[in-house]
């Protein structure tokens, strides 16, 4: 009398009675069964999909499939290169026409993962009446079989006229117990019937329902998402991002990179990158927010990630002193690519060129790195007194260099390299069906394991002997050995409650 | 049932043995005591660890002692040890945590300190609520072991890199911990079953002999041509592995290592043999001889793991990618030493069950209630393995801006997720009992033990950190 399955039952008897594993099928079904010439395909079809047996082959097959993604090479992810070093050519060829160096792409795979949401869609369907029956019509009054079937019951005896105030001792009792059980009318006398957490007979159609939710939600993103990457400098703004594979996609708005930069810990690993970023709409500034990694801006439906930040070999300012030749106070300027700056009404300095790492060939300066090694900046000077423009070169570069021409002398104080920002975009519509699915899975998951629907029938009974009885029966869809103690415990109180030594109680059917 | 020949034991008495260890704990702790005070810094998290090394030693011997004697005053000693060694260990947690300044996840290292503390706890909710007073027989020990094996992989508090900065890491995590925690136990449970279920003693010699095959071949997928094995390099004074590039880490050959573990290969597959040839002509005395090896198989498995500790511990070697002899670490090697270490342990644990079926049998509980118990664990272990899972694709979400990409650790969990939804399916829809569903018990922790293990030591991927 082990093992009787609760998720599925067709009546209370055949749950009782232990329908061992199977379903018990409905008349209809056994009739169309009976009658498989006359069974349509489609109704066929439905029948497989919902049999459990098909559930669990096609589950094997997403799991051996899913493990061979993980072993075999899988081509987004790797370098070509590296797949022809692991692979023969033979080998790669067979595995790209079968399609298993992207497995999880593949349309195979979204063909089996669609069937396995369909055979979850149909088992869910075909139990849904029944557990729905059960569910929604409790059985409330115990009838002559039924107390003698059920396993989990006790009979205690019961002073003649008693029954009235017995039924209602048991009532209180019942109340205490937390079963706020009800009174039913019988042909000449109640009974009680009391239950707690009906809702766990369906929490696992919440579950799978979860399961579904989730799927629509990758399946959506599958076919909707997508990721692009996108660099910035400071100050710059942009409306196209580029995705890995793809032509570049235009956004309604524009992102500005307002500032960047990198933390570092003591001993020179990176601590925390961060871009100030702003959300640029028809001119208009409409979202400002500083970004880490770890926390992304989002901004319609679109998310910016701090991906990476990296130097582009470009300079960003430049810190100078600037001494008057003909004595005077030096002045400290910071000048940009390219920018003027007054050194007096008479004079201006432009930054015509900066190398982070020079070379001299052929008479010419030209960069040999991005790495900030051997800086040269080529400045010009325009003094309105000279009439000309003076090109001074720090260091002196020989053959282009005029600064014994020049008004002013300067001196490099400080560099500042220009930086990039990289971010991540993307675009998950369906992740807000993953979010509620993963929290409906968690509330399903805590009431399928942690909410025990258990029920008490009292009814009053009257033995061979006209002796009367107050009969007891208990029920649990699981959990059944603390169900078993906590009927106990309460049998204990009832008889307590009504000072009746408990005499020998015609079964002892604790069975399990 | 063939049986090997019995050790020769002296069994003490309850007192006697009592006092040895109380008095074999005092001394240890006072001299831990005397050095350190003479440095200073009494409270740091290697003292405290170090105390709890002499706590669990403690409740390991009492504990061991009550698996072969059954004398019940071991069994509260124990226990005071062990919650005492729970103690120390909590505040090694703690220092460590306060010291580094995120919760203690991020190296191996600091995986080992959380599972040993979750050993410990585990050893006394299962005595305490569940009445297993003999699992500590097996914990204690693991968590000697553990505790070990981190004096070895003692490593410096690195900053963690901005992805690892983030709270959902440590919620993951946390859920990742607790979750193969409470598969591991059902994972005892059920093999607690089976020994009540009277399965023989020989299945589990082959099960012993398949366990210890699998992960030395597992192991071997290292070995390098001319018989060495690769294993990774280390800085001795980072205290890190050696990387060549971004995810790239540079490997070893450790000469001749490849030869040994092969020959040990041999010895631990010579039980299995035995085994089979016995199934097939049921020749009393090749059961005997099964056993035999299995003697022969230990030694030559803790050869193997003192050459490995050695080797790895002194020399310098030559790398197939770059020019020049670095060294290594047992610390750069921690899944090949687990290995090496859990083969040890099983087998020992299979000539416990040879020498002491009968009491043992005697101390567990019923079949029935084990099986129960199982389904219980896993009826725990499921949603954690599921919040697990969903809060690791909500911190990749936030970090990568991806929740699922496929990764082989993700699609291992995703896997370990849906065996055990199997089990629960089979159990609950199906009514699979007893042996049935002890084995699928087992089959999902072998499924956990590969997505831990397996997937960072045979499989790359973007999990590099753990």
């Amino acid at each position: 009398m082990s093992g009787l399955p609760t998720l599925c039952n067709n009546s209370n008897f055949a749950a009782l009675a232990g329908n061992g594993g199977k379903r018990a099928s409905s008349p209809s079904q056994k009739e169309e069964v009976m009658a498989a010439p006359t069974l349509s395909v489609p109704r066929r079809i439905w029948q497989t999909l919902a049999a459990i047996k098909t559930g669990v082959i096609l589950l094997i097959v997403v799991v051996v499939l899913s493990a061979a993604g993980t072993v075999i090479l899988q081509r987004p992810a790797t370098d070509p290169d590296e797949m022809t070093r692991a692979y023969s050519p033979q080998v790669l060829r067979l595995l790209d026409t079968l399609g298993l160096t992207d497995v999880f792409h593949a349309w195979w795979f979204v063909l089996l993962l669609s069937l396995v949401s369909l055979s979850i869609i149909a088992a869910s369907i075909q139990r849904f009446p029944n557990s729905w029956r059960f569910y929604s019509r409790s059985y409330k009054s115990p009838d002559e079989a039924f107390r003698r079937a059920i396993p989990v019951r006790a009979l205690i005896p019961v002073n003649d006229h008693n029954e009235e105030k017995a039924l209602s001792v048991a009532d209180r009792v019942l109340q205490k117990a937390g079963f706020r059980p009800q009174r039913i009318v019988r042909e000449n006398s109640f009974s009680l019937f009391g239950e707690r957490h009906r809702f766990s007979q369906m929490a696992v159609y919440i579950v799978h329902l979860s399961l579904l939710l989730i799927f629509t939600g990758g399946t959506i993103d599958a076919l909707y998402g997508w990721r692009a990457f996108l660099t910035l400098t400071r100050g710059q703004q942009s409306t196209q991002v580029q995705p890995q594979n793809g032509k570049v996609r235009d956004l309604p708005f524009a992102i500005r990179c307002d500032g960047a930069g990198q933390e570092n810990y003591a001993d020179g690993s990176p601590k925390r990158w961060w871009s100030d970023l702003a959300v640029v709409k028809n001119g208009q500034v409409v979202l400002r927010k500083q970004i880490v990694v770890n926390e992304p801006l989002v901004y319609g439906g679109l998310r910016f990630y701090q991906a990476s930040y990296g130097k582009t070999g470009k300079l960003d300012k430049l810190l100078l002193t600037a001494t008057p030749r003909n004595g005077g106070p030096a002045e400290e300027l910071t000048i940009g690519p390219d920018e003027t700056v007054s050194l007096d009404p008479y004079a201006t300095v432009r930054l015509a060129e900066f190398f982070p790492d020079y070379a001299l060939g052929d008479g010419q300066v030209y960069a040999r790195s991005n790495d900030l090694q051997n800086p040269a900046v080529h400045l010009i000077v325009q003094s309105k007194a000279a009439n000309k423009a003076i090109n001074v070169w720090m260091p002196p570069i020989p053959g282009l260099e005029q600064n014994a021409s020049s008004p002013y002398s300067f001196e490099g104080k400080d560099v500042q390299m220009a930086y990039f920002t990289g971010l991540e975009v993307s675009h998950e519509p369906g992740q807000w069906a993953v979010w509620a699915g993963v929290v409906v899975m968690g509330i399903g998951l805590i009431l399928v394991f942690y909410f025990v629907h258990s029920r008490i029938w009292v009814a009053p009974a009257r033995d061979v002997h006209g002796q009367l009885n107050l009969w007891i029966g208990g029920s649990a869809n699981k959990n059944k050995d603390a169900f078993e103690h906590r009927f106990h415990a309460i049998v204990k109180q009832l008889e307590s409650e009504l000072k009746i030594f408990p005499q020998a109680e015609l079964k002892k059917p604790f069975l399990r | 049932m063939a049986r090997a020949a019995r050790v020769d034991q002296q069994p003490a008495t309850g007192t006697t043995l009592v006092l040895m260890v109380g008095l074999g704990v005092a001394f240890l702790l006072f001299m831990a005591f005397l050095n350190v005070v003479k440095n200073g810094n009494l409270l740091n998290d290697s003292n405290l660890l170090y105390a709890a090394l002499i706590f669990y030693c403690g409740a390991g011997t009492l504990y061991l002692g009550f698996g072969i004697t059954g004398t019940p005053a071991y069994i509260r000693y124990a226990s005071l040890a062990t919650w005492a060694g729970l103690l120390a260990n909590t505040g090694a947690v703690a220092h460590r945590w306060y010291e580094a300044g995120h919760p203690p996840f991020a190296s191996i290292y600091e995986m080992l300190l959380m599972f040993v503390w979750t050993l410990a706890v585990l050893t006394l909710i299962a005595e305490k609520k569940y009445d297993v007073k003999v699992i500590g027989t097996v914990t204690m020990p693991v968590a000697i072991v553990g505790v070990v094996l981190m004096q070895l992989l003692r490593t410096e508090v690195h900053p963690l890199v901005p992805a690892l900065q983030s709270t959902w890491l440590h919620v993951h995590v946390t859920l990742a911990m607790l979750a193969y925690a409470a598969c591991a136990l059902s994972f005892a449970l059920a093999m607690m079953f089976l020994i009540q279920d009277q399965v023989k003693t020989e299945t589990f010699l082959a099960a012993t002999s398949l366990f210890g095959i699998a992960t030395y071949l597992g192991i071997l997928t290292r070995f390098e041509k001319w018989g060495g094995l690769s294993v990774v390099a280390w800085d001795p004074e980072q205290k890190a592995e050696v990387f060549l590039s971004r995810g790239v880490r540079l490997y070893l050959v450790i000469p001749d290592l490849g030869w040994l573990l092969l020959l040990v290969l041999a010895a631990v597959a010579a039980p299995l043999i035995l085994y089979s040839v016995w199934r097939n002509g049921h020749n009393k005395a090749m059961l005997d001889i099964a056993n035999r090896a299995m003697f022969l198989s230990i030694s030559l498995q803790v050869l193997a793991l003192l050459f490995f500790a050695l080797r790895a511990r002194d020399g310098r070697y030559a790398s197939l990618d770059v020019d020049g002899l670095f060294p290594t670490s047992l610390a750069a090697s921690p899944f090949i030493l687990s290995g090496l270490v859990g083969s040890i342990f099983v087998s020992l644990l299979y000539l416990l069950l040879l020498w002491r079926r009968e009491e043992l049998q005697r101390m567990l509980p019923g079949a029935e209630e084990l099986d129960r118990l199982t389904y219980k664990t896993i009826a725990i272990a499921f949603p954690l393995l599921t919040l697990m899972i969903a809060a690791g694709a909500y911190w990749a979400n936030r970090t990568w801006g991806s929740y699922w990409s496929w990764d082989p650790k993700e699609t291992w969990a995703a896997i370990t997720w849906l065996v055990y939804a199997g089990y629960l399916h089979m159990r609950i829809t199906r009514g699979w009992r007893g042996r049935r569903a002890a084995y699928f018990a087992i089959l999902g922790f072998a499924i956990v033990m590969f997505t831990f293990f397996g997937v960072t030591y045979l499989l790359p991927g973007l999990h590099a950190y753990a």
